[in-house]
């Protein structure tokens, strides 16, 4: 569980109007958007391009 | 032929002149007046227009002037299908009194093919939150037991159609939005292949997540529902420039030959599915077997990496779309869609980035196991409709999403009746196809129905 004033942290950096009792649910939810974020996060080749390439011409 | 029927019988009909498109549309307002106050299916009924839309309808039919198969035939719209003149909420406050002044594509596509427009349907709110209580309009219920979820988000337009109050419907699938409520309602409903159909005109959820399509009661519904939906639209930058196949073309080849593999480890292991639904699943490969297809299991990434990638970049894109409204109107939301939403704020640019990468990966790596095989089998609900008060709020994060999958790689699924759990409530299989197979995702879907009697059975109240 993150702690509550590393979340305070990350939470005022959205911007959002947060009351305390949205941000304590979104603080428990949290871990398990940061699994989701270290999953993704494992190394890939260097070379591995991104999946929303667009092609260069005009339609 | 059931009561209420399909759009090919209803077609049929009324090119011999045995069926009014005008009686029609009135039997499907009839059974939306007895039974919509318990289902919430409907958030706008659009009488008046059904009912000239089925005049126009009945008029060409009578001076051989007919548009093909939908004409005459009563559907209905998601509620984030812009139509002109006509309320387009998302079910949302925020957008309580939007009135287009413009068409979706889809929406002309279909309204050209001769349909009649009954009205918009029910939604989680912007395609994403639900079911809630706290939004302008009650969620819509399951017509196989009132008390039970639809899943969503397409929720009005699964449960009107498996209650008779349509024959066919749109959708949008996100992350599932078209297959959920297709497989707890008990119907068929089509992602088709990123690109395929055109966004335009439709509220974004997910810019590269974001697919329409058609839902209806049975595969082959689907396909004529999608012959008119499908096909490039230069004012949509993600619609896909080229031909559109006859999707009905192969529906008569059944199953033969068909090289179908089983990503069973999806749906065994990473999110196990309940007894019924995977008796639904053996029993459909078995059906295929007889039919003559070749099945063997196939073997992908795990379900959690599809998964995180699917929701990292879902939730990034719905939170740009939102910000605005986020930082200005944040409890004009819905609780569900608002927290779940707001989570997107938490969300770093590598991360995103990251999963963007691992995307394309990913893709590659279903577009290689499908090299020498036409379609893939897995669940695209994990069970029967659970109770609509008891959906948990991260329901959607608890555990790996059976549909995300083939969101985040664009393949085009279709969730497709295998029959009934413990509670009396659809259980469902999703066929997945490769890019653009369209055609050969309707043959497989139509030669399970043809071979099993799921079809003939409708929830108690469509009678």
């Amino acid at each position: 569980m993150i702690t509550e004033e590393a979340f305070e942290v990350l939470a005022a950096q959205t911007g959002l109007p947060l009351s305390a009792e949205q941000k304590a649910t979104l603080r428990a939810v949290y871990p398990t958007l940061r699994e989701m974020m270290d999953l993704v996060s494992r190394p890939l080749p260097r070379e591995a391009e991104p999946g929303h390439i667009f092609v260069p011409e005009v339609r | 032929m059931s009561a209420i029927p399909t759009i090919a019988e209803a077609a049929r009909l009324i090119a011999d002149k045995k069926l009014s498109p005008v009686e029609l549309t009135q039997d499907c307002l009839g059974r939306i007046a007895k039974n919509d106050s318990s289902l919430n299916a409907f958030l706008m009924l659009t009488e008046e227009r059904a009912l000239a839309d089925a005049k126009a309808a009945e008029a060409r039919h009578m001076a051989g002037t007919a548009r093909g198969p939908l004409d005459g035939i009563p559907i209905a719209h998601k509620d984030i299908y812009n139509t002109a003149g006509i309320r387009t909420t998302a079910h949302s406050k925020l957008l309580e009194d939007n009135v287009p002044t413009k068409d979706a594509v889809t929406v002309t596509k279909l309204a050209a093919a001769g349909t009649a427009m009954l009205g918009k349907l029910s939604t989680h709110e912007f395609a994403m939150g639900g079911p809630s209580f706290d939004l302008p309009w009650p969620p819509a219920r399951n017509p196989w037991n009132p008390a039970h979820f639809t899943a969503g988000s397409s929720s009005g337009t699964g449960a009107a159609i498996a209650a008779g109050f349509i024959l066919g419907g749109t959708g949008s699938d996100t992350g599932g939005s078209i297959r959920g409520p297709a497989a707890l309602c008990g119907i068929a409903g089509i992602k088709p292949t990123y690109g395929l159909c055109s966004r335009t005109g439709v509220l974004p959820l997910s810019f590269t997540m974001d697919h329409t399509g058609p839902m209806a009661w049975t595969v082959e519904d689907c396909a004529l529902l999608l012959q008119a939906m499908a096909g490039h639209d230069p004012s949509d930058p993600g619609s896909a420039n080229r031909p559109v196949p006859d999707f009905s073309a192969d529906l008569s080849k059944g199953a033969k030959g068909l090289r179908i593999g089983v990503v069973r480890h999806f749906f065994e292991t990473d999110h196990p599915v309940s007894p019924a639904t995977q008796k639904g699943i053996d029993d459909a490969l078995d059906v295929y077997k007889q039919l003559g297809a070749e099945v063997r299991d196939v073997t992908l990434s795990p379900m959690a990496e599809y998964h995180a990638a699917g929701s990292i970049i879902l939730t990034s894109e719905a939170y740009a779309v939102h910000e605005p409204w986020l930082k200005t109107r944040f409890n004009d939301y819905g609780e569900l869609f608002r927290d779940r939403i707001a989570l997107g704020g938490f969300i770093t640019a590598a991360a995103l980035f990251q999963a963007i990468r691992r995307r394309r990966i990913l893709t590659l790596e279903v577009t290689a196991a499908m090299a020498d095989l036409d379609i893939l089998v897995s669940a695209s609900q994990p069970g029967e409709a659970p109770k609509i008060d008891e959906v948990p709020k991260w329901g959607n994060l608890e555990k790996p999403s059976l549909t995300m999958p083939f969101n985040l790689t664009g393949f085009p699924a279709m969730s497709v009746c295998t029959g009934f759990g413990v509670g009396g409530l659809p259980v469902c299989m999703q066929l997945i196809a490769k890019p653009f197979a369209e055609p050969t995702l309707f043959r497989a879907g139509h030669a399970y129905e043809a071979a099993t009697a799921w079809r003939q059975m409708r929830p108690a109240m469509a009678g």
